[in-house]
């Protein structure tokens, strides 16, 4: 443990990042298969597509470095856009009706934070049981069916471009601005780091550690009914499966990009490189018309193989 | 000194479920002393520490601060007192810098709310570690120190704190012997400024070297408060256990060395040793010495198996070992680990359970358990090495840190194991169960057994082994026979000329 060997080999491997490999190594497959993926309209395509998964990926990174998990994300997304999309058209009122969404996610996550912080239920099975809350909820109140009929104001939000940059694609950035300066700046930020790394470091530090907690699966929630109002926007409807297994993806994302679920290791970097490469792969994927159940057993072999190249990168 | 102490404890009882852990204990510190604290595990001298800086909450007791009554609920208001403690287990965050870990939970604030002043956190953590003659970035992350270093960066984080009183669990444990001698000249050093130390130890050199006072707590009660110049090394010993102890452990015969049992040949490997030999013979001890950091512990891990070797050549019993950690133990090797609560033990699972682990492709070949012959062999291996334990259901996370070496000592012996590897073997363990500890591998020897003994305690080395190797920076310095066996001559092989 004491003495570090440094590896000879591949001085150059050793200290690119897996994900890095991993995006580059697609980027160059799909472009050579497929003539439209470096177009620069693809491109823009594929980042504007990746934008409600970044918003999902950022505080699943968060919630993995505590050693945490958040499964009801996509359902949580799911159910706050159809309360976006109700209220809505109940009310008129774009507004109300995004504050609605959020007020509904932001329950959510709290929800999940209590659960887990104060009654110290795993959150695993937490956030599983919520996932399905969420889930059964917005079958009931739409009974299946897509809620439709949604003002055009809402859809621009998706459609829209500001500086010649699709909106969708500054509010990510600006949500990746918010996330990095909360996570590396704010002492929220430290003591994610802590939750994960040394609780009992907080503990003595006489920090409370279910406040933390419960403040990170909240902002979790926050950022699922956030992302509700980009998911509505683009399909412009709200459909009650719309998010299902978007979960899964932001698990993807945040594991490719090298955020470890033990002591508090993470890299909000990486996980917006694995978004991209999750973007990547499912475009590239579309373009060769590969049906979407076989794209998600991509992500899956992509994840194990950015691991793989990690875990190259520190064998010694 | 003025009369009054700076912070005083009066009647202090605390009462986890089914164990009194302690009982009506008063203890006072005073500015610029070093008060030893000193007592078996289990004594009650940690609960005693954790109540002290707002960890646990008393049951009962009272709090002064310098004469005043007061109140400690929470690390906050112990920390208002200037109470700051190193823990045994840091309490550092692995992927935080070294500066973020010194101004945990006290972060200074920048304009915007809940924002950080980075800069000023980077300076003052530059003054604060130049204090105390630390010289390292505060940019290094901490997972990518050593233990000393995380020490430092602990005690650093306690002087940040303008810690008045500070206690120190063992903070030797881990040291090497410079290292010690830089924590006892930083300690001088504080005491001259005023800062009164409670130090935790089980090494007696270091309570009569260091302290000004000296507590015995035994079975969560206070048996005496005394100065060191009233006391012997021995007398202490027999307060801490309640009965008169052998501190020097001697053994009283010595099997006769049989045939080779681990030969090691020019083995080199990346994780920094280099052309390591080494024999070791049944019904031997030998020692494997030199700091910490000079390739003891990457030995042993390459004779396992747990770490890739380069070169060289490994022979257990004549024959060739493969890099394998499973064909090491199939072959009768076991490595009892220095860390026995993550490495050698599952804690929470039973005795019975642990003591059978490693040897159930023997015990049940046929991969059916049985738990009534499991039961069996854990029940005779208890008798065998006189385990505290009334009965192999109980978690072996209750036992006491002797109890827990001999569980796992008793894991590779009912897995046949011929060779055993300890490193440091009595960390964490109390003088009475010390003894019990060196009678245990010197009874493995008697029956034929080889055992290699990682120890930075060279007065073990020098008692219990046969022989000893010497290593320092990766390479074995010299071997020392028996007649050569002196502390002298392993500081003077392990030292770089």
């Amino acid at each position: 443990m004491s003495t570090q060997a440094t590896s000879l080999t591949a001085p150059l491997l050793s200290r690119v990042p897996g994900v890095a490999i991993v995006l580059i190594l697609l980027s160059a497959i799909f472009g050579v298969l497929s003539p439209g993926f470096t177009t620069p309209a693809n491109v823009a395509n594929i980042l504007t597509q990746s934008t409600i998964l970044l918003l999902l990926a950022l505080p699943m990174t968060v919630i993995i470095m505590t050693e945490g998990l958040d499964l009801s994300i996509g359902a949580v997304l799911t159910f706050s856009s159809i309360v976006l999309a109700v209220t809505v058209i109940a009310t008129g009122s774009p507004t109300l009706a995004f504050l609605a969404a959020l007020a509904v996610g932001l329950g959510f996550g709290l929800g999940n934070g209590v659960l887990v912080a104060v009654f110290d239920i795993p959150p695993f099975i937490t956030t599983l049981g919520t996932l399905g809350i969420a889930q059964g909820l917005s079958l009931l109140v739409t009974d299946g069916q897509s809620v439709v009929g949604i003002p055009s104001s809402i859809e621009h939000i998706y459609s829209g471009m500001v500086a010649g940059i699709p909106l969708p694609v500054g509010i990510a950035a600006l949500a990746y601005l918010a996330t990095h300066g909360l996570l590396y700046h704010t002492r929220f930020g430290t003591y994610v780091f802590a939750l994960g790394g040394n609780r009992e470091a907080l503990r003595v530090a006489g920090i409370s550690v279910r406040g933390m907690l419960i403040r990170v699966y909240a902002f979790g929630g926050l950022m699922a009914g956030f992302a509700a109002l980009l998911m509505t926007a683009r399909l412009n409807s709200a459909h009650p499966t719309a998010g299902i297994g978007m979960e899964f993806d932001a698990i993807a994302a945040a594991a490719v990009g090298g955020t470890s679920f033990e002591r508090g290791n993470g890299w909000l970097f990486g996980t917006l490189l694995g978004v991209i490469a999750v973007g990547v792969l499912r475009n590239g994927l579309n373009l060769l018309a590969v049906p979407s159940s076989t794209q998600v057993a991509c992500i899956g072999a992509m994840v194990i193989v950015a691991l793989f190249i990690d875990g190259l990168r520190s064998e010694r | 000194m003025a009369d009054v102490p700076l912070f005083e404890l009066r009647g202090i009882s605390k009462e986890f479920p089914g164990v009194k852990a302690l009982d009506d204990v008063s203890f006072e510190i005073r500015a610029g002393e070093v008060h030893m604290l000193v007592g078996e595990n289990g004594a009650g001298k940690s609960t005693l520490m954790k109540i002290l800086c707002g960890a646990y909450r008393a049951d009962r007791g009272s709090f002064f601060s310098s004469g005043e009554p007061v109140t400690i609920r929470d690390a906050g208001e112990a920390r208002q007192f200037g109470i700051a403690v190193i823990f045994q287990d840091f309490t550092l965050v692995p992927y935080l810098d070294i500066a973020q870990n010194i101004f945990l939970g006290r972060e200074f604030p920048a304009r915007l709310p809940g924002f950080i002043d980075r800069r000023r956190i980077y300076a003052e953590a530059e003054r604060v570690l130049d204090m105390i003659g630390f010289h390292i970035d505060p940019r290094e992350p901490v997972h990518s120190l050593g233990v000393a270093q995380q020490q430092m960066v602990e005690i650093a984080k306690a002087l940040s704190q303008d810690a008045r009183i500070l206690v120190m669990d063992e903070p030797t444990a881990a040291l090497s012997d410079r290292e010690t001698e830089l924590l006892f000249a930083m300690i001088a050093r504080l005491k001259a400024k005023g800062v009164a130390i409670i130090y935790i130890s089980h090494r007696l050199s270091e309570v009569f070297a260091l302290g000004d006072r000296i507590t015995v707590l035994r079975d969560g009660r206070k048996i005496a408060d005394l100065l060191p110049a009233e006391t012997t090394p021995d007398q202490l010993v027999t307060l801490m256990v309640g009965r008169p102890v052998d501190t020097t452990y001697t053994r009283p015969s010595r099997p006769a060395p049989g045939e080779v049992v681990l030969e090691v040949k020019n083995l080199s490997g990346p994780s920094g040793i280099s052309d390591v030999n080494l024999t070791v013979r049944s019904g031997e001890i030998v020692g494997l010495c030199g700091l910490v950091g000079s390739g003891r512990t990457e030995v042993a891990r390459a004779i396992f198996g747990a770490d890739r070797v380069t070169s060289g050549e490994i022979r257990l019993f004549g024959e060739p070992m493969a890099e394998s950690i499973e064909a090491s133990t199939r072959r009768g090797m076991a490595l009892i680990p220095e860390n026995r609560k993550t490495q050698g033990l599952a804690l929470a699972r039973s005795v019975g359970d642990n003591i059978v682990l490693a040897g159930l492709r023997k015990m049940f070949p046929s991969g059916i358990f049985v738990p009534r012959r499991a039961l069996k062999a854990a029940r005779s291996m208890i008798d065998k090495l006189r385990i505290a334990s009334p009965t192999p259901r109980r978690p072996v996370g209750t036992l006491s840190g002797g109890n827990q070496q001999k569980v796992v000592i008793g894991k590779w012996l009912n897995a046949d194991a011929k060779f055993f590897i300890f490193d440091e073997p009595t960390r964490g363990i109390d003088v009475g169960a010390k003894s019990e500890i060196f009678r245990l591998l010197d009874g493995l020897v008697h029956n034929g057994a080889a055992v290699l003994m990682i120890s930075s305690e060279q007065i073990e080395i020098v008692h219990i082994c046969d022989r000893a190797y010497v290593m320092r920076s990766g390479r074995i310095a010299g071997e020392l026979a028996h007649h050569e066996l002196t502390e002298a001559n392993i500081v003077r092989l392990g030292i770089h000329q």
